[in-house]
């Protein structure tokens, strides 16, 4: 049964490309994601993480290639549909306006909202559920622009969580925070996930994918390098290859999940990788 | 003279081609029920009859109701002599207060001096309402049945109203014919003939034709009367302005008193009534004599301080010389105050001893 | 009881912070500012150098409406029917119009300097009218207009994006740049066609006049605020999707191209047939919406009608005091508007740079 829904449940990206300028940022992606997964998109900076999510989204519009959810094409959904289905929560988001929070968290209803229709006691209602999962129901009242960094990445993704979307799209989701916050925003997403939401992150920290993902996509110059489980896919010679960095991969002593260690030095030296015993160092 | 024929196609073909040169003016008037009146008027040309009024050629002086005008391509139309009155400019109410109509007039605005001593009396009781351009709320609380402008710019919404407007609500307006800015009205150039013509016209359609001819007469006779000055002087007529000075050019009412007077004007190439010109040109061509405009808002006085302090003026032989005229500002525009000024010109010349 | 009272108090106190934490909600704002824009058309129509009671004018209004007799001669009732009442409805409406147009053009452009008149669509609509009222084309005055403004807005945009991203500085910039050289196009067909005293109907088009105002152009003015203000005025939920930017608005389903020129395209068709009545008159767009901000906060529900009408009442008294300072003289109403945006335009210009 599982595996004959397999196909059309999920995300599902068929050679997707696209290019900028005579540039060709994203070429020929492949990408799997089932449903209720967590999602970690990694790789070097520009490797085209931000804007395979935007294509995701149909923000840009891929050149070629098949971008399915659940079996429906995105690229092709009527967009208030489509921004009912996915979301995205951006990296840096900001606003000239003066908005309280709540405001900004309203923002996420409009593909709910008719031209001249109310906020409902609905829309009240999911507004507040989604800053309540966010762990920021106390901004509600402040202004945004008084917010710091983490509380803003927060209020960001309560916005796309207020569009109750099927598929959340995170961009460095991270991004600006201290590292207990940053460890609480990767174990929402997580738990999001687990509550049946499909989660696709763009995450700088190789550590965090290996830490909290359940299925991680390296992305390199536009393409996927490797694709999978982490512990499978975040190995020592990819992160050489990809990122030009020794690393050594552990087991996590509290969570069992992979644990990345990183050296700097020439490539050369990664030859004769020291097997690194965190056991024995402590 | 026959550059005074001005082509006024519907009016014109009514017309006898003989009742044109100075008549021209008289055919506005073009309602069926005047033409007989304007037929009767193809009077003889000659500046010294005083046959002048219109309808005088043939023995009614009264003008008959209702009366068409073409007025600077605006026809207007009269039922019967206007009995209350605004004028715009010093030029409109100097010509009613000559005809002897003061008391038709409800309100005087924006007069750029005082009236000449013999009209002081009759000014004094007229209401000025502005010393620059009326509002169009501030012309119409008076009721007028007419608004007389010395200027077609003085008709617009942010003066005194737009002429189609004006009439829409019943009031008549007429502007100084001479001021007529559409090619085929703007006297080009302006002649005595142009102006006896506006003097005739308003006593028609005030009904006091009889005035108006010996008023014309009268002028005709003093004009002849002057003695053309014959030293073969160059002149600036200098009307306002300092950076650059708007002078009289080559086609209005200071070259028309210019050439009356004897004098040759240095604007005179100008194809224009009025006309900015640089100090440059002026000091090239040297005048022997500036005519200065004196106003309330900027005197002759002003206009010799300005002359002398400026380094490259005040080598010109008129200013070192002192060969100054002074002409009052209203008696520069085309009015019942021309003749005087020429006179009053050529008087000043002979007292400069040139 | 007492229990039961304090939870719904509660419950009304979280829903209240939950909707909105500004003072008074925008429907409050609406009632008092409709209340407030119609009185200001009744007293200001009693208002003029002509000196007529309150009592005459509305006696002649009314007689208009078909109820009693006028009292006052044919020709002052004139002046309160042909002259004050259009002259204050066409107020009314432009005011109303370019208010709208600028609060859009801020959203669409997400520049807080946007407006009708700095990027320089007035300018290029009074070009567009000056053309045809000189030849005598035979197109609808307001489209000339429209066209001019779209031509001009054009110009703005893509000499902004020239000279590298496009910032607020930039449009304005290229605003400034665009404003001057239509405006010397305009003085320059004045001059050309000329038959009179030509700087005055210059004035009037550079600095805005509504001394001309007429039933026609009440009929224009108004026909364009009900025909484009009113659609423009749906696009409030649209507006507020892009204030964290285009992609931001993309995903929340906005269709962010073609909205842009939909809005763009609406503020110049509503720009040209305000400034095809009554030249380019400045700086509301600008201050009006800005003004309300402080009012109701930045939610385009709220902000776009209450503009509206903020900017109809402005305009009814900016040229109440254009037509009576310097009575019995008028002054172009620009002046005024000028005089009051220019501080304000400082003000924002020294505030946005305190946030960035």
């Amino acid at each position: 049964m599982t595996d004959a829904v397999q196909p059309t449940s999920g995300l599902s990206l068929d050679r997707v490309a696209f290019s900028r300028a005579g540039r060709v940022i994203i070429d020929g992606v492949d990408v799997t994601l089932p449903r209720g997964a967590f999602g970690a998109l990694v790789g070097p900076n520009g490797a085209g993480k931000s804007t395979l999510l935007h294509l995701i989204a149909s923000i840009e519009r891929a050149a070629s290639g098949g971008i399915v959810f659940d079996g429906a094409a995105l690229p092709t959904m009527p967009r208030r549909e489509r921004a009912r289905t996915v979301a995205v929560a951006e990296q840096q988001s900001d606003t000239e306006l003066d908005l309280s929070v709540v405001d900004v968290v309203m923002l996420g209803r409009t593909p709910h909202l008719g031209a001249f229709a109310s906020a409902s006691a609905t829309d009240a209602a999911v507004v507040r559920d989604a800053l309540a999962a966010v762990g920021a129901a106390g901004l509600a009242a402040r202004r945004f622009h008084t917010l710091s960094g983490g509380e803003r990445q927060r209020v960001t993704l309560a916005r796309a969580l207020a569009q109750q979307p099927s598929l959340l799209l995170a961009d460095e989701p991270t991004n600006h925070l201290d590292i207990r916050s940053q460890l609480s925003a990767l174990s929402l997403l997580a738990e999001l996930a687990r509550g049946g939401l499909t989660v696709l992150a763009a995450l700088h920290d190789l550590g965090h994918a290996a830490a909290y993902a359940d299925h991680v996509i390296v992305l390199a110059e536009g393409r996927v390098v490797a694709a999978g489980d982490p512990a499978t896919v975040l190995t020592p010679e990819l992160v050489l290859d990809v990122y030009g960095v020794r690393a050594a991969v552990l087991r996590h002593p509290l969570t069992g999940r992979p644990l990345l260690a990183f050296a700097e030095g020439s490539p050369a030296a990664a030859e004769t990788s020291p097997t690194l015993d965190l056991e024995s160092s402590l | 003279m026959s550059a005074t024929v001005r082509v006024r196609s519907l009016v014109l073909s009514l017309h006898p081609p003989e009742a044109t040169i100075r008549r021209s003016v008289v055919p506005l008037v073009t309602l069926a029920a005047s033409v007989a009146l304007l037929s009767g008027c193809a009077a003889t040309p000659e500046p010294s009859s005083t046959a002048a009024a219109s309808g005088s050629g043939t023995d009614t002086a009264s003008t008959g109701y209702p009366l068409t005008v073409d007025n600077c391509g605006t026809e207007v139309t009269f039922t019967q002599a206007p009995q209350k009155v605004v004028t715009i400019k010093s030029t409109t109410l100097e010509t009613l207060l000559a005809l002897g109509l003061g008391d038709h007039v409800v309100g005087s605005a924006f007069t750029d001096g005082p009236v000449p001593d013999d009209q002081a009396d009759a000014a004094a009781a007229i209401t000025s309402i502005s010393d620059f351009v009326p509002g169009q709320e501030a012309t119409l609380a008076l009721e007028p049945d007419l608004v007389y402008a010395g200027w077609e710019s003085n008709l617009t919404a942010e003066g005194a109203g737009d002429r189609a407007t004006l009439a829409g609500l019943g009031v008549n307006s007429y502007v100084a014919p001479s001021a007529c800015k559409e090619e085929a009205y703007k006297p080009d150039p302006l002649t005595f003939d142009d102006v006896f013509s506006e003097i005739e016209e308003v006593g028609a359609i005030f009904d006091v034709s009889d005035r108006a001819a010996e008023l014309v007469a009268e002028q005709e006779k003093d004009l002849a009367a002057v003695t053309k000055n014959e030293s073969g002087l160059t002149a600036l007529w200098y009307s306002s302005g300092t950076d650059t000075p708007y002078v009289g050019a080559g086609i209005g009412a200071p070259e028309m008193m210019m050439e009356a007077a004897g004098l040759e004007n240095i604007a005179a190439d100008v194809h224009d009534t009025w006309s900015a010109l640089g100090w440059e040109s002026i000091v090239a061509d040297d005048p022997d004599v500036i005519v200065l405009i004196d106003a309330t808002w900027n005197t002759a006085a002003s206009k010799i301080a300005t002359l002398e302090a400026n380094p490259a003026t005040a080598e010109l032989t008129a200013v070192k010389e002192k060969h100054y005229v002074t002409v009052p500002f209203p008696a520069g525009e085309a009015g019942v105050r021309n003749v005087d000024a020429v006179s009053s010109i050529t008087d000043q010349l002979e007292t400069l001893g040139l | 009881m007492t229990k039961a009272g304090m939870t719904t108090v509660q419950q009304a106190r979280e829903a209240e912070v939950v909707k909105t934490s500004r003072s008074l909600p925008a429907a409050v704002w609406a009632v008092i500012l409709s209340v407030l824009l119609a009185a200001s058309i009744v007293v200001a129509v009693t208002i003029g150098p002509a000196g007529l009671t309150a009592g005459d004018v509305w006696a002649s209004i009314l007689a208009h409406l078909g109820f009693g007799d006028p009292t006052l001669s044919p020709l002052r009732d004139g002046i309160v029917w042909q002259l004050r009442m259009p002259r204050v409805l066409t107020a009314a409406a432009v005011g109303a119009g370019l208010a709208l147009a600028g609060a859009i053009m801020q959203a669409v452009t997400r520049n807080p300097l946007a407006d009708p008149y700095l990027l320089g669509l007035s300018s290029g609509a009074s070009v567009g009218a000056v053309i045809v009222l000189v030849l005598g084309v035979s197109i609808a005055l307001p489209f000339a207009a429209f066209a001019g403004a779209l031509v001009a807005l054009g110009f703005t945009l893509v000499l902004a994006g020239a000279a590298g991203r496009i910032t607020p500085t930039r449009t304005v910039l290229a605003g400034l740049a665009v404003s001057s050289v239509f405006g010397a196009v305009t003085s320059l067909i004045i001059f050309w066609s000329a038959t009179g005293d030509s700087y005055r109907e210059i004035l009037n088009w550079l600095l805005g006049s509504l001394a001309g105002a007429e039933w026609p152009a009440v009929a224009i003015s108004v026909g364009a605020l009900l025909l484009v203000g009113g659609p423009l005025l749906a696009s409030a939920r649209t507006l507020d999707a892009f204030a964290f930017g285009d992609a931001s608005a993309a995903a929340l389903g906005v269709n962010v191209d073609r909205t842009r020129w939909l809005l763009l395209g609406g503020t110049a068709l509503l720009t040209g047939a305000m400034v095809s009545v009554s030249g380019s008159i400045g700086f509301i767009g600008l201050v009006l919406p800005h003004a309300v901000r402080l009012l109701t906060g930045p939610g385009h529900r709220a902000l776009l009608p209450l503009s509206a009408l903020a900017g109809a009442i402005f305009l009814i008294w900016a040229d109440t005091a254009a037509r009576t300072l310097f009575d019995p003289r008028e002054l172009p109403v620009g002046i005024i508007t000028a005089l009051v945006g220019g501080p304000v335009f400082a003000v924002l210009i020294l505030r946005s740079r305190r946030i960035s």
